[in-house]
């Protein structure tokens, strides 16, 4: 199965974010790098559904004819793996929206955007 | 129909006490609804032991068990919820521990946001013990970290906040190397369901399914915190703002899910899982997870770091291939799902009538308070595999067909939760040090300890009629071996007694590995670093 161009980007940013958060102390960045770690690996899903040129599965019959005989079925995209990334994105949007508040929390009670600084605190609290 | 219900019904009541103001007819209700789903859950057990038994060990039954297709697609392609024996038990169990859990929290949490989490939180776990789709486990893992998270920073108190974070933010990176994973198996097999993948995948290359098992692993390997990606664990486990029901089903089953989607897993990738290479990482995880324990002073946090010197001790077992162990690993399970919450509860009273969780500033619990110290006793008992109790007989079963180093490997573990609990029980013995205030113990709150730990003893006593019970498999206990494995217990005692008495309570070096603490940028790496060795690993065996 080769690998097209959209899902190597994917794989690329996937690691790209992972190194992002290993390397920021930022915890705002942090939350950032996760967001695009999910995006990557909507992007991944995506690239394997669909390829250019293919059709969307959505009516089933035109003009009589079943839609399959119409324009063959090696031109119909595949509706599996959109319906699944619907159901990921919101999963990331929720989380982003939990990540965020909690973090506004975290900084009203520590006063820090620092991963380091904000251990410290808790620990000595 | 029983499965969907099974997994609809708690959210249903979690719901319905959300928005119908909580007073104690309502908790009658949850109640009442609770036992009712515990039934449900006996009658699916009854059903799955016919269909399915667990023999030989490792294999993965599932669509020959109970199923329901939701939405009527065929076979491969619609969300599907299975049962087979191994899950039917962990349903079972999942339902006991809440309908305890709801016992003990019946007068304590007043606030309709916690019932309804609780019930949410049990929903979901049935769904992940009973789903047979890659993806559907994704969302009920996700929502799970969300309603654990929301659980753990409840009382908004000290570390929480932190520590909350940390294991949310942990548990959501580990959840995008899962669903690359699945990205992966959907590619080349074009299915999500974890049994009909097996069956594709013996038409794809082994070398395509290196990548996706190694990703899965991760995952699976940082959920069930193994070393050394425990980190989270102890900050969600022991946190001081979460309440003792909630450590407890923590602690006592929410782990186990993830060891139970390491077995199916297991199954699904036949072709390329390493068995060695887990049993190596149980025996470090087991023998780390007590030394970090030893560190601690504080009551909750010695518990954590033993969750995960036992889960240890459960990847051991597992790993071994040897019928015995897996068996006993099993039964392990269960057991530790019985002490763990009984001890959590129990320590959630005592820190309570006491003000402090300073296990050096608490004694006398067993005169203080004698049913939660005899219940906490019986606890002790079980978990140090103290002879006629249940962990002992789990333990036997683990090391009955071991010899040479390995049975070493685990009398040493045996020895290393001797100690610990030796340092954990001088709380039930001497004078109570200052007077503490006339704190009533809530009588709802002592039944699911006296239930618990009576169990503890029960489960050793029958523990052979048990496992013929939830496993239908029949094991023997040779009673030379058992009388032996006895003594080893009471030699290790012995030495434990002594090792604790003259080294452990003011070793330097222990204080230090128990003060050690991950950041989150630590944890981050070791997921990269544990993933690179996880990959290399499969690619050269």
């Amino acid at each position: 199965m080769p690998a097209n161009i959209i899902e190597i980007s994917a794989i690329l940013m996937f690691i790209i974010s992972f190194y992002g958060l290993i390397s920021t102390k930022n915890i705002i960045k942090s939350i950032i790098f996760i967001v695009l770690m999910e995006v990557s690996v909507v992007m991944f899903w995506l690239s394997f559904g669909f390829s250019l040129g293919q059709l969307p599965p959505i009516l089933s019959s035109i003009g009589g004819m079943e839609y399959i005989d119409v324009v063959g079925i090696e031109n119909i995209a595949d509706p599996f793996p959109q319906a699944l990334m619907i159901t990921a994105i919101i999963i990331g949007l929720s989380i982003t929206a939990v990540n965020t508040i909690m973090f506004i929390t975290l900084y009203r009670k520590y006063n820090t955007i620092d991963w380091d600084v904000a251990k410290e605190r808790s620990l000595t609290e | 129909m029983l499965l969907i219900y099974l997994v609809i019904a708690p959210i249903l009541v979690g719901v319905l006490l959300y928005f119908f103001h909580f007073k104690k007819a309502t908790r009658i209700l949850a109640i009442l609804a609770q036992i009712g789903i515990f039934i449900g859950s006996i009658f699916l057990f009854i059903e799955a032991r016919e269909l399915t038994e667990l023999y030989p060990i490792g294999r993965a039954f599932g669509m020959e068990g109970v199923t329901y297709n939701i939405g009527g697609f065929y076979y491969g392609m619609g969300i599907i919820l299975v049962s087979d024996v191994l899950s039917a038990v962990f349903i079972m169990l999942t339902a006991f521990m809440f309908l305890l859990a709801i016992f003990y929290s019946f007068n304590e949490n007043n606030t309709s946001l916690y019932w309804f989490l609780l019930f949410l939180w049990q929903g979901v776990l049935m769904g992940v013990f009973l789903s047979g789709d890659f993806f559907n486990i994704f969302v009920l893992l996700e929502v799970g970290t969300l309603v654990v998270t929301i659980l753990i920073l409840f009382s908004r108190k000290n570390r929480s906040l932190y520590d909350g974070l940390i294991y949310f933010m942990v548990n959501v990176v580990s959840m995008q190397f899962y669903l690359l994973g699945v990205g992966y198996i959907y590619r080349y097999t074009g299915t999500l369901n974890i049994y009909y993948a097996n069956a594709q995948f013996a038409n794809t290359g082994r070398e395509y399914l290196m990548l996706p098992y190694a990703l899965i692993m991760t995952f699976i390997v940082l959920k069930s915190a193994l070393v050394p990606l425990y980190s989270w664990l102890p900050k969600a486990h022991g946190t001081k703002g979460a309440p003792s029901a909630v450590s407890a089903l923590l602690s006592g089953l929410h782990i186990k899910s993830s060891v139970y989607l390491f077995l199916r897993f297991q199954y699904t990738f036949e072709i390329v899982a390493l068995t060695e290479f887990f049993m190596v990482l149980g025996i470090i995880t087991a023998i780390f997870g007590f030394v970090m324990a030893l560190g601690q002073k504080d009551l909750k946090l010695i518990l954590a770091y033993h969750t995960i010197s036992q889960i240890g001790l459960i990847f051991t077992g597992l790993n071994m291939g040897i019928t015995y162990s897996y068996m006993g690993a099993l039964y392990h399970m269960m057991n530790h799902a019985l002490f763990k919450s009984t001890l959590f509860l129990s320590g959630g009273i005592i820190a309570y009538a006491y003000g402090t969780r300073n296990v050096y500033e608490i004694r006398g619990v067993l005169k203080k308070m004698p049913v939660v110290g005899v219940a906490t006793m019986l606890a002790v008992f079980g978990i140090t595999g103290t002879p006629i109790f249940n962990g002992s007989i789990s333990k036997y079963f683990i090391s009955s067909e071991t010899y040479g180093l390995m049975n070493w490997i685990l009398i040493f573990m045996s020895l290393g939760t001797i100690v610990s609990f030796i340092k954990f029980s001088t709380i039930l013995f001497g004078e109570p040090k200052k007077e503490i205030g006339e704190k009533k113990v809530d009588i709802l709150q002592q039944i699911p300890i006296i239930v618990l730990g009576s169990l503890c003893f029960l489960g050793g006593i029958f523990g052979r009629q048990f496992i013929d019970i939830l496993f239908n498999v029949q094991l023997t206990i040779d009673p030379a071996g058992y009388f032996e494995k006895s003594l080893i217990f009471f030699a290790s005692l012995v030495v434990g007694y002594l090792l604790f008495k003259y080294y452990v309570k003011d070793s330097k070096l222990i204080k230090t590995a128990g003060a050690m603490e991950l950041g989150f940028r630590s944890i981050i790496m070791a997921i990269g670093l544990f993933f690179a060795t996880i990959l290399l690993f499969v690619g050269f065996s």
